[in-house]
């Protein structure tokens, strides 16, 4: 029996499967099997069943898969496009207001397209004064 | 008579002193001492408040029940706000953090775009910087960040992001925003709350600062706010606080002598309630 992953290996399986789900999605609308999964992760990887279903059974439980019965096993399918989570993480990071002003530190807090002039000013400002 | 003052103390460092210390612009030239000075504030208005009820038990000797009942209940309503506060204020932010932390490790791999140094990048493209504060922090920069910064501009971004995750900056903002949303709609300052968050990012400039100079760290900030224009007017754009950073850079630091009656304010206001409290006693 192979040792269990540690936490960042988990983290790279994690991604890895998301991948293989996200390029075979066009393929397999019905969603993919845990056996499907292991056999699409490279050979050199060596994994074991039930270390798969583990990192699936994470991924669903963080609303990134969804998953169906289908008889006695489980199909797979990703919860949205790598794009629409794309944007959702962007959102959570440029969006409204204060909870994410608190939640992420930014290097930029926005800026209006009528900030941008009083900006420019002040970097000349800084490029004379310091420069 | 020490349970009023230190009640009306609570009042005055809440309510009053905040909003006077946000017009102090002259405090954003010195933002760690300035913060030591905010959080002492902050701080002292607590004590005050939580002293309030200790300092009224000489009275219960002279049977004076309604000083020390209204005291008491100062200090239970203040308790009781900032638990429920700091409960509310850190479940949310751990929430919202961890989701984040989950998309952001499935989607930006730590080593993509042949960068070795952690920093996870998100295929989007407008360009942003940010940090995941906690335990196991994470930069993130978009694709369209790296297009539009220059390398120069890139290490000051990055030094800015490391100063405020070196610094735990998210546990200073974390206190700010407890204590804000603890405090009473009346009294509450969110001018105050604003300031902190000014003094936090001058703070994480300094380091930008320190590893790329003032000039080329004006123009990260001016990159990345002209790649965020379009973005920002449709959600809520920032507070305008980027023009007044890039004031700050364009200004030398204080003198250490500011710096130091700065940090003896600090020391003076939390030794304030602490002596009427000790006095109450005596
Ligand atoms: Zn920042």
């Amino acid at each position: 029996m192979p040792p269990p992953p540690s936490a960042p290996r988990l983290g790279d399986l994690e991604r890895a499967v998301m991948e293989l789900l996200w390029s075979g999605a066009a393929d397999r609308p019905q969603g993919a099997s845990v056996r499907e999964v292991l056999e699409g992760l490279p050979a050199d990887r060596d994994l074991a069943y039930t270390t798969v279903m583990t990192v699936l059974d994470r991924l669903a439980k963080k609303g990134l898969v969804t998953r169906e019965r289908d008889g006695r096993a489980w199909r797979y399918t990703p919860a949205g496009t790598r794009e629409s989570l794309t944007a959702e993480t962007m959102r959570a990071s440029l969006g409204d207001a204060t909870d994410r002003r608190t939640a992420l530190l930014h290097f930029l807090d926005g800026a209006t397209p009528e900030e941008l002039d009083d900006l420019r000013a002040a970097l000349s400002e800084v490029e004379q004064r310091r420069g | 008579m020490f349970a009023v003052l230190l009640a009306l103390l609570a009042l005055l460092l809440a309510g009053v002193a905040p909003r006077l210390m946000a017009r102090l612009v002259w405090f954003r030239r010195a933002p760690r001492p300035a913060l030591v000075a905010w959080q002492a504030v902050s701080l002292a208005a607590v004590i005050a408040a939580l002293a309030a009820a200790p300092a009224a038990v000489p009275y219960l000797r002279e049977r004076g029940w309604l000083v020390f009942g209204m005291a008491a209940a100062v200090t239970l309503l203040v308790l009781g706000r900032l638990l429920l506060s700091g409960h509310r204020v850190g479940t949310g932010l751990r929430a919202a953090r961890a989701r984040h932390r989950e998309l952001v490790d499935i989607l930006a791999a730590p080593d993509d775009g042949g960068r070795a140094d952690g920093i996870r990048v998100l295929a989007h493209a407008t360009p942003t910087a940010y940090c995941l504060p906690g335990r196991r922090s994470r930069v993130v920069l978009t694709q369209g960040a790296l297009a539009a910064l220059p390398a120069d501009e890139l290490d000051a971004v990055i030094a800015h992001e490391r100063a405020h995750l070196r610094g735990r900056h998210d546990l200073l903002l974390e206190y700010f925003t407890v204590l804000h949303h603890s405090v009473p709609d009346p009294v509450r300052s969110p001018e105050a709350l604003r300031e902190v968050r000014l003094l936090i990012e001058a703070l994480a400039d300094r380091a930008a600062i320190r590893t790329s100079g003032p000039v080329t760290t004006a123009r990260a900030l001016m990159t990345l706010a002209r790649g965020q224009a379009p973005e920002a007017s449709l959600a809520a754009a920032g507070d305008g606080t980027t023009a007044a950073r890039m004031r700050l850079l364009a200004s030398e630091p204080v003198s250490p002598l500011v710096s130091a009656v700065m940090y003896l304010y600090a020391g003076a206001v939390v030794a304030l309630p602490l002596t009427l409290l000790w006095l109450s006693w005596r």
